[in-house]
């Protein structure tokens, strides 16, 4: 085709785009990922039976203060990936802050835990198979983040699958923690930390395969 | 024809309002500035570089939501007719030297700014054998031993200026255009 006539093509779908569209697109397509890991959890399963309870103890909100904030940077860093000059992706050492924060605590319950019961604290009820839920929960708002790519110019393949599968894992385990009744501030800064880093990995696997445009 | 940046800008968020005959006058006055982008840098690749200002043009309608009103046009322009270079590279399992590359991403800088900066009055803030040696091998065309010959300088000088010299002029642009 010459070029002359592609352009008039390509000029014949001149639809108004919002000034907002990557954030938009960005949080459409993780709502609908969101939506279906959260019904993978009510219907495989099960929401915690003392979730109304919890609502008004320490942990659970202890530990959506860490995946949610996890959540956030990753999504900012996302959402700036999705540019083709993207900027300085520097300010990631945010991320150290919630970490940090939540290694205070677990040395706090350490201290303060009774010698013999440290183990119990760090392995919890669900030490193996956590991880591997957060990052089984994490796939649908993946899918979700490749679909709203689709329409992105990314040029850093790796990191932009690495964020998106950081954004995938963090708010996984925020919804997982409907789920889950593990209370150890030791036991979330291992088994989820490992959770979402596994859907990091993935993500900065498969990114440079599935977001080529 | 040369269109500044300001134009191109005015013309892509005329565009992105949904004003379909500025939409098709900034794709074709994209086009030349793409096609000597390519050229100069797709060596010997032929009829690839119309492929390649058409897939960057497609790019440019379908990926047009990524642009961000508040930055400079070019740079991102310039950022997918990169992306779309290195993949032809890539998609060709033509050997692309690191070298190249860096070279690229060096370039880019300055690319970005053709259009609003005079590139003698920026070779003039520079030191006068780095801005002889980019003037010579650069605007000039002249091969790496012509330029080295004819300052009475070695070929590795005249590359470690040129290379000096452009990063030099791509920091300072950079510092410019925020």
């Amino acid at each position: 085709m010459k070029t002359e006539e592609l352009i008039q093509s390509l000029a014949a779908d001149v639809k108004p785009v919002s000034r907002h569209a990557v954030g938009q697109r960005i949080a459409l397509g993780m709502t609908c990922g969101a939506v279906v890991t959260l019904t993978l959890i009510v219907a495989w399963l099960g929401l915690r039976p003392d979730l109304a309870t919890a609502m008004y103890g320490f942990p659970l909100w202890m530990k959506w203060a860490y995946t949610t904030s996890l959540g956030i940077v990753a999504i900012a860093a996302t959402t700036n990936l999705a540019r083709p000059e993207s900027k300085s992706l520097r300010w990631l050492w945010l991320l150290a802050v919630p970490i940090l924060l939540l290694a205070g605590i677990s040395i706090a319950e350490l201290v303060s835990a009774p010698d013999d019961a440290s183990v119990a604290i760090w392995l919890g009820e669900s030490w193996k198979v956590c991880p591997w839920i957060v990052l089984i929960l994490s796939l649908p708002i993946f899918v979700g983040l490749l679909w709203s790519y689709r329409r992105f110019a990314p040029t850093n393949l790796r990191a932009a699958g690495a964020t998106a599968g950081l954004s995938a894992g963090a708010w996984a385990a925020t919804l997982y923690c409907l789920h889950c009744p593990e209370v150890s501030a030791m036991f979330v800064l291992t088994w989820y930390s490992l959770g979402i880093g596994l859907a990091t990995l993935f993500g900065a696997l498969v990114g440079p395969r599935v977001l080529r445009w | 024809m040369l269109v500044s940046e300001r134009e191109l800008k005015e013309l892509m968020v005329d565009g992105l309002d949904g004003n379909a005959a500025a939409h098709a006058a900034l794709l074709s006055a994209l086009v030349p500035l793409l096609r000597s982008y390519f050229r100069r840098r797709a060596h010997g690749a032929g009829d690839d570089i119309e492929d390649l200002v058409q897939e960057t043009l497609i790019a440019v309608h379908a990926r047009r939501a990524t642009y961000d009103r508040s930055r400079m046009f070019s740079a991102w322009l310039f950022a997918i007719a990169r992306y779309k270079l290195i993949d032809h590279f890539r998609r060709r399992q033509r050997e692309c030297p690191v070298e190249d590359l860096e070279e690229l991403l060096i370039e880019e800088g300055i690319e970005a700014s053709t259009a609003e900066w005079d590139v003698e009055r920026l070779l003039d803030s520079l030191p006068t054998k780095q801005a002889n040696a980019i003037r010579g091998t650069h605007v000039e065309g002249l091969s790496v031993a012509e330029a080295a010959s004819r300052a009475g300088i070695g070929e590795s000088d005249v590359k470690v200026s040129v290379h000096r010299g452009l990063k030099a002029l791509a920091a300072r642009i950079r510092g410019v255009a925020r």
